[in-house]
């Protein structure tokens, strides 16, 4: 199945196909051999000895056996210990509750915030820009957040203040973004100095030293979901000699 | 389904760019968002881009009774349907204000600017006359749904055609399309509607408010107008004080836009028309531009089924044949007719209760004695087979334990099972049928 | 037995797509099949009503909005065969207690209305990027006086023939999920028409990948 699956690493799949194990008559019986462990990641579903397609997007491969398929959905589906940015919508009692895009609010103790105590509550209102990570998050529960790492740090995390602009783009290309050596990353770093912090949920909270500046960011992003890497470097590079 | 919450950061944003005279887009504060008028495939269906939103309208007509106090004129009706594909915060069949408010205004610009000559509408006097609906489906909600409403309406309205109709004596013949070219309603002028939104208290106007700026403004100011720079309507709402000066302004500006629109529509009429004359094809299909990495289209093919006539009958003949045996009518009293027997009654009296609880079995077995009895008596063509069948329908009332009760009794029995029917019941009906034979 | 279909070969009017052309829903897309045009939007998974909600499962609610007028029993029964269908095709389990809307919005009819609906459904769901077990389309089989039998029949066909049958069909085993007919046929004639689906469904699959592939085409 592995050889299947690998061979097929960078087409685009559909829901309903599938890659069956291989037979198991071919295994020696004097050499031992090691089984070999195949990782799913989204979009595969294993069902018996099949396995199951049930997003439709590019099948990608990561060293030694992690398959993934990489769609472009726009709606966030939480997953434990990703980054959001989410907006306070209600305070209530010892939690605030949270959007983040997903189908359910999701809960945040006012304790979860670096240095916050019962006494020394953190200043949040309703309607403010929080970066925190999920501590709890699957399809039976309410989604928790928190706002501090392992340790108790802050780590970035918390509430998102001082201006800047709040926009939405496409799941695929927040994972774009987020990727080691991220090409867009690289690319935006050469234009302007800015703040730029990227939710999984496909929220992103930009803020650099003008109006101007955060909006041509925002619009460069956004348009870069639909552009491939040549067009965007070309954009980006109009974009440097008209401002500069 | 709530719609995602405004937070504090983009509120604060969206203000202070205004103040800069910035917009999230990049236009300016007159601009206008890019406008796209694309037709149906039937006439009166009209499709309007407003930058991301999006709405249809179509036009329909009907022949009515008229209104008793107008007999000579016809009847305008105009419906904005806020689907639920257009924003999460719109829920099917509710009123909601903004949807009032949307088709209060799109009347009072359409209707009560008396722009369609609603008396060439009369067939017959007090008797008959063409009642026009105008749908406005908003597809995609992002913002200054009013103008983009209002253009499609009005270019649908234009773009229409209505039957033809003649009247010879009492008789109103209505013609197809092929008998007689449909006519176009009489149109007098186009009113078109230009919204403002104000900002911090009517300092800072921007001109077709997107969705966020809509979430953000004060106030709201929308003019309707035609080309001749007659006000059709103007409403106000959110309650800001608008100076005089402030007004004079916006119809000004208002004026210049709606010289703008109108020119596009009659482009846009002009277009089509001549691409109707052609013969070629036009609609909604054509608008997909084949471009976009989004779209893609595929030429009428052909289906090979060739063998498709030797898999039907391969299925027929290898599927099993339904079993010939309908059940007989049974007649229990005059006057009733039934087909099989049914599940029993339990709404009997206490001592009826009591004995199927002690030998529900036996109960069970009598009944269907009697039964049979009955059958015997009315319809003598009653088998064994069919009995069993009935059994079954009995069967089911009886709990678990007692199923397995019969089974273990009477493990020999499957060489008795009837053919064609579900394994379960097979022992079930067997051990039925060879109970009752053993009685 | 009548003969049907003796030429050995039917036709698809041309069909056409656009995905995720609307801003606001999580998914959509327009299908055309020669002028019958429908398009879908999605949204969800989202927060469901507490009246709807199902503790196993995501909710799913298909609305049909005709063209002109309010829904009626029409759009009703359609909606209730999308609804079927897609229920089958959606792993709806993996989403408990959260709504699945979809919108469909009848552009244009000119026959083959449900096949339609059910091919922009199901365009919109993989844009929506929904888990789906299989995927699923719609054809439609006319069979005229004469015994023929017409796929993708247009407005006009389908008001001269004797019966209309539209099929959901799923892309693994290419096995029947929905039904819905409408006038007299012989069990042959049935059979036939499954098996021209059958073969018509596999065109309509391979367009739903070229169109994704297409679609993905920038960001291999």
């Amino acid at each position: 199945m592995v050889s299947g699956l690998k061979e097929k690493v960078g087409e685009v799949l559909l829901p309903g196909d599938e890659f069956c194990f291989e037979a198991e008559d071919t295994i020696s019986l004097t050499e031992q051999v090691k089984p070999e462990k195949v990782v799913c990641g989204p979009g595969l579903r294993r069902s018996g000895d099949r396995l199951l397609v049930c997003k439709s997007g590019v099948l990608r491969h990561k060293q030694p056996n992690t398959f993934w398929i990489d769609s472009q959905q726009r709606r966030y589906v939480p997953v434990k210990g990703e980054s959001v940015v989410g907006i306070v919508t209600a305070k209530s009692g010892d939690v605030f509750k949270v959007d983040f895009g997903g189908s359910e609010q999701a809960s945040l103790s006012y304790l979860a915030f670096e240095g916050a105590t019962k006494r020394n509550r953190p200043n949040v209102q309703v309607g403010d820009l929080v970066f925190a990570q999920f501590l709890i998050a699957n399809k039976d529960m309410e989604p928790e957040l928190v706002c501090i790492d392992g340790s108790g740090r802050a780590n970035g995390m918390g509430v998102l203040a001082g201006g800047g602009l709040l926009f939405r783009v496409s799941l695929g290309l927040v994972r774009r973004l987020l990727a080691p050596h991220s090409k867009i990353e690289s690319d935006l770093k050469q234009l302007f100095p800015c703040e730029l912090v990227v939710g999984m949920n496909g929220r992103v909270w930009v803020h650099s030293c003008s109006v101007q500046q955060t909006l041509i960011i925002a619009n460069l992003l956004q348009s870069c979901d639909t552009m491939t890497a040549a067009q965007r470097r070309e954009l980006f590079r109009r974009v440097q000699q008209g401002v500069l | 389904m709530k719609d995602t919450p405004l937070s504090n950061c983009e509120r604060d944003f969206l203000l202070k760019a205004i103040e800069e005279k910035k917009r999230l887009d990049g236009r300016q504060t007159y601009d206008y968002r890019k406008l796209k008028i694309t037709f149906g495939t039937d006439y009166g269906c009209c499709f309007v881009d407003l930058g991301k939103t999006r709405v249809m309208a179509q036009v329909s007509c009907e022949l009515v009774a008229p209104k008793e106090n107008r007999p000579n004129e016809g009847i305008m009706f105009f419906n904005i349907e806020l689907s639920p594909m257009a924003s999460p915060a719109f829920e099917q069949s509710r009123q909601s204000e903004l949807s009032v408010k949307l088709n209060r205004q799109l009347e009072r610009c359409l209707r009560n600017s008396k722009c369609i000559d609603t008396e060439s509408l009369c067939v017959a006097s007090g008797e008959k006359v063409w009642q026009i609906r105008t749908d406005v489906h908003v597809l995609n909600h992002d913002g200054n749904l009013m103008d983009a409403a209002s253009i499609a309406a009005i270019t649908a309205l234009r773009h229409f055609r209505r039957p033809d109709v003649s009247i010879q004596g009492d008789e109103v013949t209505v013609y197809s399309p092929e008998e007689r070219d449909p006519i176009p309603l009489s149109i007098y002028h186009m009113p078109i509607t230009v919204s403002f939104s104000f900002f911090q208290q009517g300092t800072y106007l921007l001109v077709d408010p997107s969705e966020q700026e809509e979430r953000v403004m004060d106030g709201l100011l929308i003019i309707a107008m035609n080309k001749h720079r007659e006000i059709c309507s103007i409403q106000s709402s959110g309650g800001i004080m608008l100076l005089k000066e402030q007004v004079m302004r916006c119809s000004k500006i208002a004026s210049v836009k709606v010289s703008e629109i109108t020119d596009l529509i009659e482009k846009a009429l002009e277009n089509d028309k001549t691409a109707r004359k052609a013969g070629g094809r036009c609609g909604y299909a054509e608008s997909i531009t084949q471009e976009r990495i989004t779209a893609l289209k595929m030429d009428e093919t052909p289906v090979e089924v060739t063998d498709v006539k030797e898999t039907a009958s391969d299925i027929i003949q290898k599927a099993e044949p339904s079993p010939h045996k309908v059940p007989s009518l049974v007649v229990p009293v005059p006057g009733v007719g039934q087909v099989g027997q049914g599940l029993k009654n339990t709404w009997g009296l206490e001592e009826e209760d009591d004995d199927d609880e002690e030998e529900e079995e036996e109960e069970d077995t009598n009944d269907n004695g009697s039964a049979e009895q009955e059958e015997d008596l009315t319809v003598m063509e009653e088998e064994p087979h069919k009995t069993g069948e009935s059994r079954e329908a009995n069967v089911v009332e009886l709990s678990d334990s007692e199923e397995e009760e019969v089974i273990i009794l009477h493990p020999e029995t499957p060489d008795r099972t009837p053919k064609n029917t579900g394994s379960t019941s097979h022992q079930k009906g067997a051990a039925k049928s060879k109970k009752r034979q053993k009685k | 037995m009548m003969e049907v279909c003796g030429s050995g070969i039917v036709n698809l009017r041309e069909f056409g797509c656009e995905q995720s052309l609307l801003s606001r829903p999580d998914g959509s897309a327009s299908f055309i099949q020669g002028d019958t045009s429908v398009l879908a939007g999605v949204y969800g998974p989202a927060e469901v009503k507490v009246s709807k909600e199902i503790y196993d499962r995501a909710t799913l609610e298909v609305l049909i909005q005709p063209k002109v007028g309010l829904p009626g029993v029409k759009e009703r029964s359609q909606e209730q065969s999308v609804r079927e269908t897609c229920e089958a095709s959606l792993l709806l389990s993996l989403h408990p207690r959260s709504s699945l809307t979809l919108v469909l919005q009848v552009l244009h009819d000119d026959g083959s209305l449900l096949s339609c609906c059910l091919n922009a459904a199901c365009m919109a769901l993989m844009d929506a990027g929904l888990p789906m077990s299989c995927l699923f389309c719609g054809v439609t089989c006319a069979i005229d006086t004469a015994g023929q039998i017409i796929t993708d029949p247009t407005a006009t066909q389908e008001k001269e023939s004797r019966a209309l049958m539209t099929f959901a069909i799923d892309s693994t085993e290419h096995r029947v999920m929905m039904s819905s007919t409408k006038g007299s046929f012989s069990v042959h004639e049935l059979q036939q028409c499954i098996a021209v689906s059958q073969k018509a469904s596999e065109k309509i699959f391979q367009f739903y990948r070229d169109s994704v592939r297409r679609r993905y085409s920038k960001t291999l």
